[in-house]
């Protein structure tokens, strides 16, 4: 058997390395972009159907321009901190710390982010098959 | 329809819990003044022994005379019962709602169970009202109340499953079911559906009456 080059492997390896990284990448960002539905990896089973959730439509409907008024971070003090927000991070990792079995507190902030907003703008769906709309 | 969400999931709900809370409370204690007027042997002849046995032998299935009597009014109005009270307390979705407004949650049933139990309601308010229609011993004391009040318990439950399989006008029908559970819980203290709150007290003084009176059973 004909053994590659030491020179000639290490090459093509990191050749490899270079096109895995950036089609990860350019995945990570095209998701980013293309935000479909509500998801959240606590709700491994699912009581109702996901949310359909088109990111970028729905904010420039609602005029919403900062991260920070659904991707919030508190800060000590419990105040909603000016200069972070939270896109990387999941809800459930603030807002269901301890891998708590009940799911519902998680359920409630989620509502709460988006039932309630629409309830003040008196725009949106408010009423639960009006998000978790059956297939 | 923002408007008449807000209004029926808001205020009308604590208006529907002042009626039904406070109309039950009303009732009993306006009920056991009266009686104690115009009544004063139902305290007299009270005993808590007998009113227990009795109205453990009608919450009982088939414990009564009367009930082996009847075998499928019983199994459907116990079956009735039940699922008209652990369908809606226990219903996930009720309950995300109580945890959104009062931050209080509890064990809930999977919705396959929920709905099951919901057929059963409807099921069994069809075979109540065939009952009054055709038996003409529950026809001689039916009056057209009767027939509202069976409208007044099917509505929430029709109007709920509607919503909850999304059919068409699920949206009006959601509307509808906020507003007929709460027409529901208003009603319930004052009109026939009053059984829920006076039953151990009738109940409970046959039995008293005729354990510690009449030495003899009434079930």
């Amino acid at each position: 058997m004909r053994s590659i080059p030491m020179k000639q492997r290490s090459l093509k390896i990191s050749l490899i390395i270079t096109l895995i990284v950036t089609l990860m990448a350019a995945y990570t960002v095209h998701s980013q972009e293309d935000v479909k539905t509500v998801e959240d990896d606590a709700f491994s089973e699912r009581m109702r159907p996901i949310v359909p959730f088109l990111h970028d439509e729905h904010n420039e409907n609602a005029l919403i321009e900062e991260c920070g008024v659904c991707h919030h971070v508190y800060d000590d003090n419990g105040q909603i901190s000016e200069d972070e927000t939270s896109e990387d991070n999941q809800c459930s990792e603030c807002h269901l710390p301890e891998k708590s079995k009940n799911k519902t507190e998680l359920i409630k902030y989620y509502h709460n982010r988006c039932k309630n907003c629409h309830q003040q703008r008196n725009a949106g769906p408010v009423m639960c098959a009006e998000c978790h709309v059956k297939k | 329809m923002h408007a008449v969400y807000n209004f029926v999931s808001g205020p009308l709900v604590w208006v529907s819990f002042i009626l039904f809370f406070g109309g039950s409370i009303y009732r009993i204690v306006s009920m056991a003044q009266m009686a104690k007027k115009t009544d004063p042997v139902v305290y007299h002849f009270w005993s808590l022994k007998y009113a227990m046995r009795s109205i453990s032998h009608w919450i009982i299935p088939f414990a009564s005379e009367n009930m082996r009597k009847h075998p499928a009014m019983t199994i459907v109005t116990f079956a009735f019962h039940i699922c008209l009270f652990i369908a809606p307390l226990f219903l996930f979705a009720h309950i995300i709602l109580f945890k959104a407004s009062w931050n209080i949650s509890w064990i809930y049933l999977p919705d396959t169970v929920a709905d099951v139990m919901t057929w059963i309601v409807i099921g069994a308010c069809i075979f109540f009202l065939v009952r009054r229609l055709t038996q003409p011993e529950v026809k001689y004391v039916t009056s057209f109340s009767d027939y509202v009040i069976l409208a007044i318990v099917a509505a929430p439950f029709i109007t709920g499953f509607w919503t909850y399989h999304q059919w068409v006008g699920f949206r009006i029908m959601g509307i509808a079911h906020i507003l007929s559970g709460e027409i529901m819980l208003a009603a319930i203290p004052f009109t026939r559906l009053s059984h829920m709150l006076f039953f151990p007290f009738t109940r409970g003084y046959t039995g008293s009456e005729f354990g510690g009176v009449k030495h003899a059973r009434d079930w």
